[in-house]
Parts: structure tokens; sequence; C-alpha cells
């Protein structure tokens, strides 16, 4: 039975990752509570002040967009670990490593291959092209290795009887990784002894594997190695921190648009000893911002010229333009076709049921369900414009149910997961809030999935909205050795 | 390095040597004040504004000079760009700016200086007993220069810091030493040439150089050539000329060693009974013009090839 500090602890509706229905300690939480008893309410009051003084000391706070005052919110750790054993994290691995690299040979296919998918039927062509991350200009663009997709963020979810499942693709610019290196730097200084016990994979290396991914990627061999570069919009970026983190973790020139210039298609960047030849960008900038000279004209993020640059070979970028066509909502119900159909494999890790709107029967299904449902834009991110359909009005379903009538191609449905809950700190005592889970993966000439990744956390009762722009928590994520 | 870069590094070090003189002397300034002794109070103020340039600015909004009014001008007036408060902030934004090149350390000591000091209530501070306040101003500032001394290696980005902040104090120490000299043949006794002594934390480095013999020329001339004391104008001047060295690919940097290399020339060879025999008033022109034409070197050799800059330069309020 669980401690002092879990009295009356009470289990949310479906799988909880720590606390058993017998409301027991599942064993590989068992030193960690062990430890937590210990602390007495002071000693929590007094951690927690630590942990905040630590990611404010370390600047570790975002914007909130929408917040007038542009206030900057510390970073909220919460101080319980989320805890994977090996024999959880296995199936993980690769199955995300699977989905990647379908995910790369399918676009491929597109941008440089002959479209068999395509051909074959595996995914509806009129899908692509009337996707929003389909980039014309990308079709020709070389991606050396095939590695289109170098950095992907994919959204896992566990379903109430603990199976974990692919909620979405994040295959553009998906930002959290500096988080899970903070939040274990963090964790280790304010409660030592947590992790004393434990043999915990080590995620501190993300810094030279993404490094070594960049070269790998370089178009040219170059005496003393390729120039680097991390592209960003620029300080009020809400990933800012992370841009600035990853360019200092490398050792790499945080650029912006305005500090690159192309002259005869060749990138180059304005130091102090004039320009500077950069082979590798690796741009957290969206696919629209990239080159304002195809793009958008009024854009002062880009550069101009740099999809000529790109096009003549004498540069790379990761991600690659044109991937947000792989984690277009649209397409994602896809994927275990592609993983199929390009691997000839089973996929390991299975999606969340969803429903395509713009096949009558699936549409007029989800219409009848839709207070059942959760509707998802496409080709958002960051959870913005998503429709509960448990916890709308009746007006807010009907306005859905329009825009869906109108825009079938525009929205997905899926069924609602029971996302899992996880202990956690609130007002002192340990309740149920739900969580996610975000690994990143990396692709140069070969994949490497992270151990763990960004465990987001609901920090409202019930709620299953975990995005940090929206108020979210996160949670240091252990992936244990196995032993 | 990235020339947009590099001008926020000099500039953070600019913006940070500003905020610790500007501490140190009005600390100075009232407490020596208080001590009594000086001849002028009203002079003394004024003497620290022109020694700021910004003299103007506040005259333009202030019809007299009151202690309080002077302090919280130049403490904590969000408004007034030079202010402490605004230079702290423009150091960590720029700070921030550059974020990856700074030494975790670094960053921490100056984001660290920046949120102490918005969580104080300076107004209050600054009308009450406001030693705690500069001297903490003071010690946050040192503990950043020390942080910067002791974790950056010594590449570019350290050479910049380093550059904007030796820049920022030869002519702190020039424009007081100016302003100074041009009150001297009115009224100014040994009080007055205490405050400026103490002022670039000079005192015992003067006294152990020349016995407590505080002679007006003698003090002038320490501050203006004393070859081994970190505040002096030609101490700042080699120093600087030594980054420039560092920083020198190529060509890039020797107009600015070229302007450097004549004030040099003229402080090392300087004669200090012949600045006491014909007045250092000279002497000090040259020189402020000297470092003003090398900043503006520095500008054009490292940060012109960047995207166009936008700053604010001092006093232009």
């Amino acid at each position: 039975m669980p401690g002092d500090r879990l009295p009356g602890y009470q289990r949310a509706a479906g799988f909880d990752e720590a606390i058993t229905p017998e409301l027991g300690i599942r064993s590989h939480y068992g030193a960690v509570f062990e430890e937590l008893e210990r602390l007495t309410g002071e000693d929590l009051a007094s951690r927690e002040r630590l942990r905040d003084a630590i990611f404010r000391r370390l600047g570790i706070t975002f914007a909130v967009y929408g917040d007038a005052s542009g206030a900057e919110r510390t970073w909220p750790m919460d101080l319980v670990p989320r805890i994977l054993p090996a024999s959880e994290w296995g199936p993980i691995e690769r199955g995300l490593a699977q989905r990647i690299k379908a995910l790369n040979l399918f676009l491929e296919d597109l941008y440089v291959g002959e479209r068999t998918a395509l051909r074959d039927r595996i995914v509806p062509s009129w899908l692509v092209y009337s996707s929003e991350g389909f980039v014309r200009e990308a079709v020709g663009l070389p991606a050396p290795h095939g590695t289109r997709c170098m950095v992907a963020g994919i959204d896992l979810v566990r379903d109430y009887d603990g199976t974990f499942r692919v909620l979405e693709d994040n295959l553009r610019t998906p930002s959290g990784i500096s988080y899970v290196l903070q939040n274990r730097a963090a964790l280790t200084r304010v409660l030592p002894r947590l992790s004393e016990r434990h043999r915990i994979r080590p995620v501190h290396q993300y810094g030279s594997s993404l490094l070594a991914a960049l070269h790998s990627l370089a178009p040219r061999a170059s005496a003393d190695g390729p120039r680097v570069v991390v592209m960003t919009p620029g300080i009020w970026n809400s990933a800012y921190f992370e841009h600035a983190f990853l360019a200092q973790q490398m050792g790499a020139e945080l650029c912006e648009g305005r500090d690159l210039v192309v002259e005869d298609q060749v990138v180059y960047m304005r130091t102090t000893r004039g320009l500077e030849r950069v082979d590798v960008i690796y741009r957290r900038v969206d696919d629209a911002f990239v080159d304002p000279a195809l793009f958008r004209p009024d854009s002062v993020l880009g550069v101009p010229g740099l999809i000529s640059a790109l096009r003549a070979g004498n540069v790379s970028i990761a991600n690659s333009l044109g991937c947000g066509v792989a984690d277009d909502k649209a397409i994602y119900p896809f994927v275990p076709a592609m993983i199929r159909y390009y691997l000839n494999e089973e996929p390991i890790l299975p999606n969340v049921e969803t429903y395509l709107l713009w096949e009558r029967d699936q549409r007029e299904h989800a219409l009848s369900r839709l207070d059942q449902l959760v509707v998802k834009p496409v080709a958002a991110s960051g959870g913005y414009g998503i429709v509960m359909g448990p916890q709308a009005t009746a007006d807010q379903l009907e306005i859905c149910r329009k825009e869906i009538e109108l825009n079938p191609r525009g929205y997905i449905a899926q069924e609602l997961v029971q996302l899992s809950s996880h202990p956690t700190f609130v007002d002192g005592r340990l309740e149920a809030r739900h969580i996610d889970l975000r690994p990143f993966v990396l692709t140069g000439a070969r994949t490497e999935v992270f151990p763990g990744g960004l465990t987001r956390v609901a920090l409202r009762r019930g709620s299953f909205v975990v995005n940090s722009s929206q108020g979210g928590g996160s949670k240091d994520t252990w992936v244990l050795e196995d032993c | 390095m990235l020339a947009r870069h590099a001008e926020d590094l000099f500039w953070t070090g600019r913006y940070l040597e500003r905020a610790e003189d500007t501490a140190r002397m009005l600390d100075v300034t009232y407490h020596g004040l208080l001590e009594g002794g000086s001849t002028d109070a009203a002079s003394a103020w004024h003497l620290l504004l022109e020694a700021l340039h910004l003299a103007h600015p506040f005259h333009s909004r202030h019809e007299s000079v009151s202690p309080r009014a002077v302090a919280e001008f130049l403490v904590c007036d969000l408004a007034q760009p030079s202010s402490i408060v605004a230079a702290i902030a423009r150091a960590r934004e720029n700070a921030r700016n550059v974020r990856e090149h700074l030494s975790t350390e670094l960053w921490d000591a100056v984001n660290t200086c920046f949120l102490e000091l918005r969580a104080r209530d300076l107004q209050a501070e600054v009308g009450g007993q406001p030693h705690e306040l500069y001297r903490e101003i003071r010690t946050r500032c040192q503990t950043i220069a020390g942080a910067c001394a002791e974790t950056m290696p010594r590449g570019d980005p350290w050479r910049f810091l380093l550059l904007g902040r030796l820049i920022e104090r030869a002519e702190m120490t020039c424009r007081m030493l100016r302003a100074r000299s041009s009150r001297r043949a009115v009224r100014s006794g040994f009080h007055d040439f205490l405050l400026v002594l103490n002022s670039v934390s000079a005192f015992e480095a003067y006294t152990r150089e020349h016995g407590a013999d505080i002679d007006p020329a003698r003090v002038i001339s320490f501050l203006l050539l004393a070859p081994d004391f970190p505040r002096s104008v030609l101490y700042c001047v080699r120093g600087t000329d030594k980054v420039l060295e560092q920083l020198d690919a190529g060509a890039p940097s020797a107009r600015a060693r070229r302007t450097l290399g004549r004030i040099r020339a003229e402080l090392e060879y300087q004669d200090p009974e012949e600045l006491r025999a014909f007045g250092e008033r000279g002497v000090l022109d040259r020189a402020q013009a000297g470092i003003w034409e090398v900043a503006e070197r520095v500008e054009e050799s490292f940060f012109a090839s960047g995207p166009q800059p936008q700053r604010h330069i001092f006093g232009s309020a």
C-alpha cells in the first residue's frame, strides 16, 4: 500500500503508470516512492523552490502566446519522475525507428523518387497533392542518405490497457529535447537520492549525436570539417531557449535569416572576418519562412536564394523542406500501410483509431458521435484548434460539424484515448494527472531513438491538454538500463 | 563568429561596465559628500553627470540637482537608457541573444544580477540607505567579470566582451578627468580629488604610489598614465590594443589600431612634469576623441558585415 504521501490517492480513469488498480506501487517505482516518503512538507517546498531557482537562473522560461504582458513562465517540471523499464522501452524504441525509416522512405519517394507509394495506392495521391505540407519547390532537392526528417518528435499516448499508441508525428521542427536534458540535470540536483538507486540511460549526449547527424549530411568534404549553423526565427520565438541551447551544446553558431546570405548559390554567414561558408543548416524556422524569394516575400526570417543553394547541392538543410506532408494528420492514418509497404514489416506501434472525414461512411459515423470524438485540424500542431468532443459545448460541436462538412479534407476525427496518468505533486500531495510522451528520433547516416523523451503533464485535474503552450507541465523521464 | 553576435557581446561588455561604474560613482559621491569637506556638493553631482555624459539629458528633465533626483535618474529610471536598470536589462537582453557563446556560469551571473535587481524596491532603497544597493550592484557586476575571467575560453566572444568593457572604462575615466579638470581652476581641493580617486576605486592604488598626498595634478596624471592600475586610461588603451591585436586576422582592425597607437604613444611618452607645467587639457581632449574614434572603427571593422545595427549610443538620450 502507498505510504503517507499517497493517502487518498485516487487513480484517474485509465492506466496509471505507477499505481496498480489495487493501489499498490508498481515495482519499478518502489525506490522512488520510498525516497519521496522521506520528505517532509517543508523539504518538499524547499526542493520546489530550488527547482524554480535553477530554471529561472538558467533562463529556462518560455513565452505563452496570447499573454499580452509578455510574461515568461518558469519551466514547470514535476518532481516525480516518470519511469520506463527496459522491457517497456524496447518495443517503443524499435517501433519508432521503424516508423521514422518508413516516413523517410515515403518522403524520399515523393520528392526525388518515382512516387511508387502513390502509384500503388498505398497513400491517395490527391491527399498528398492537397496537403499544405507538400512543398512543390522541394521536388528534386537532394537529401544525403535519404534523410529528410533528421529530427522527429513522435507523440505517444498510453491506452487504458497500457498499450502505447502513436498520437501524432512531428516531422517539421519538433521542439522539446532541450527540456529533456534540462529536466534530467535539474532533478538530479534537486533530488539526488531519487536517481542514486537506479541505473538510468543517459540523455546528455544529445548535442554530440545531433552534431554528428548534421555532419553526416554535409554536401562536401572540407579540411576543417563541415560548418554547421542553427537557424532560429529569433529571440521572440517560444522555443528560442532550445535553439540557443542546442547551438551551445554543438558549438555551432546560432543564426537568424539576416545573418546568412547567398551568393552564387553558396550560403555564407556574416562574421567579424567577413563572409564564411556554411555547409549544413539545422533550421528551426518553418518551411514557409525559409526563403522569402520563393515563399513569403514579406518575411524577414528567411534567407533569399537559399532554395537555389539547396538545389545546387551546396548546402544541406535539416529537416528537409516539405516534411510536413508526412505529418499531415490526414496522411497519418496511412503510416502503418507505409511501414508494411516500404519495410515489409508489421508496425510495432499502433495508431489511434482515426476517421477519414472525406470518406462519406466514416464522416457520417463520426458526425453522429462527435461528442465522443476528438477533432483535429490536419495541418496544426501544438494542440491548436483541437475540439474535444466530451468537453465541447453544443455550439462548439455545431460549428465543428459545419466546418467538417464544408472542408472534410481539413480535419480528422479520432477516438478519444483515455491518456494514462501519473502521480504528480499538487500542493504538496500526490494526485493523478494525465500524461503523454514525446520521444525524439535522430536520423543521420543511421537512426537513433533517444531514451525516454519529454513527458508532458496536463496539470488540471481530468484534463488531457498537455501542450506547454497551453499550460502543461513536464516530468523527467527515465529509461532504466536492462539489469 | 557572427558579426551580430560580436556586436551583442561588445555591447554587453559596455553596458555592464557602465552599470558597475555608475554604481560606484554614486556610492562614492553620495557618501563622500556626507562625510564632509568637499567644496561644492552641487558641482560634485554635476561632475558625476558629466562623467557619464548625461548632464544634458538630466537638466532637460530636472530643474535643479538634488542627490535624490540624480540617484533616481541614474539608477531606476527605465526610460533613461543609460540608467543602471536599463543598462543591466540591455546587458541581459544582449547576453540572451548570444547565450550559446557564454559559459553557463557567466550567463547565470548576468541573469541573476538582472533578476535580483528587478526584485528590489529601488525607489525606496535609493531614497533610504542606498549603500547596500550600490554595493550589491557593484559586486554583482564583479561576479559577472569574475565568471567571465575564470570560465570563458580566450576566444573571440571573450575578446569582444573585454573590448566593450575596456573601451567603456577608458571613456568613463577620461570623461571624469575632463569634467574635473575643467573645474580645477575654479575651486577644487583635497576632498574633491579624493572623490575622484574613490570614484574609480583608485585611492589605495594612488597612495601606495604617491602616499596620501592628494595633489590634483598628480591624481590626474595617475589616472591617465598609471601603467598598472586597471582603470587608468593608459592601462585600458593598452588592453584594448592587445585585444585588437588578438582579434586581428588580417586587415580589419588596422584602422582602429592606428588610432589607438596615436593615443597610446602620447600617453606612453608623456612626461608627468610637462603635464603639470602645461596642463592636462589637451592630452585629455585628444585621448577622449581618440577613444571615440576607436569605438567607431571597431564598429566598422567587425560589425559592418552583419545586419544593420540599431544601437543606443550612451548619452544620446
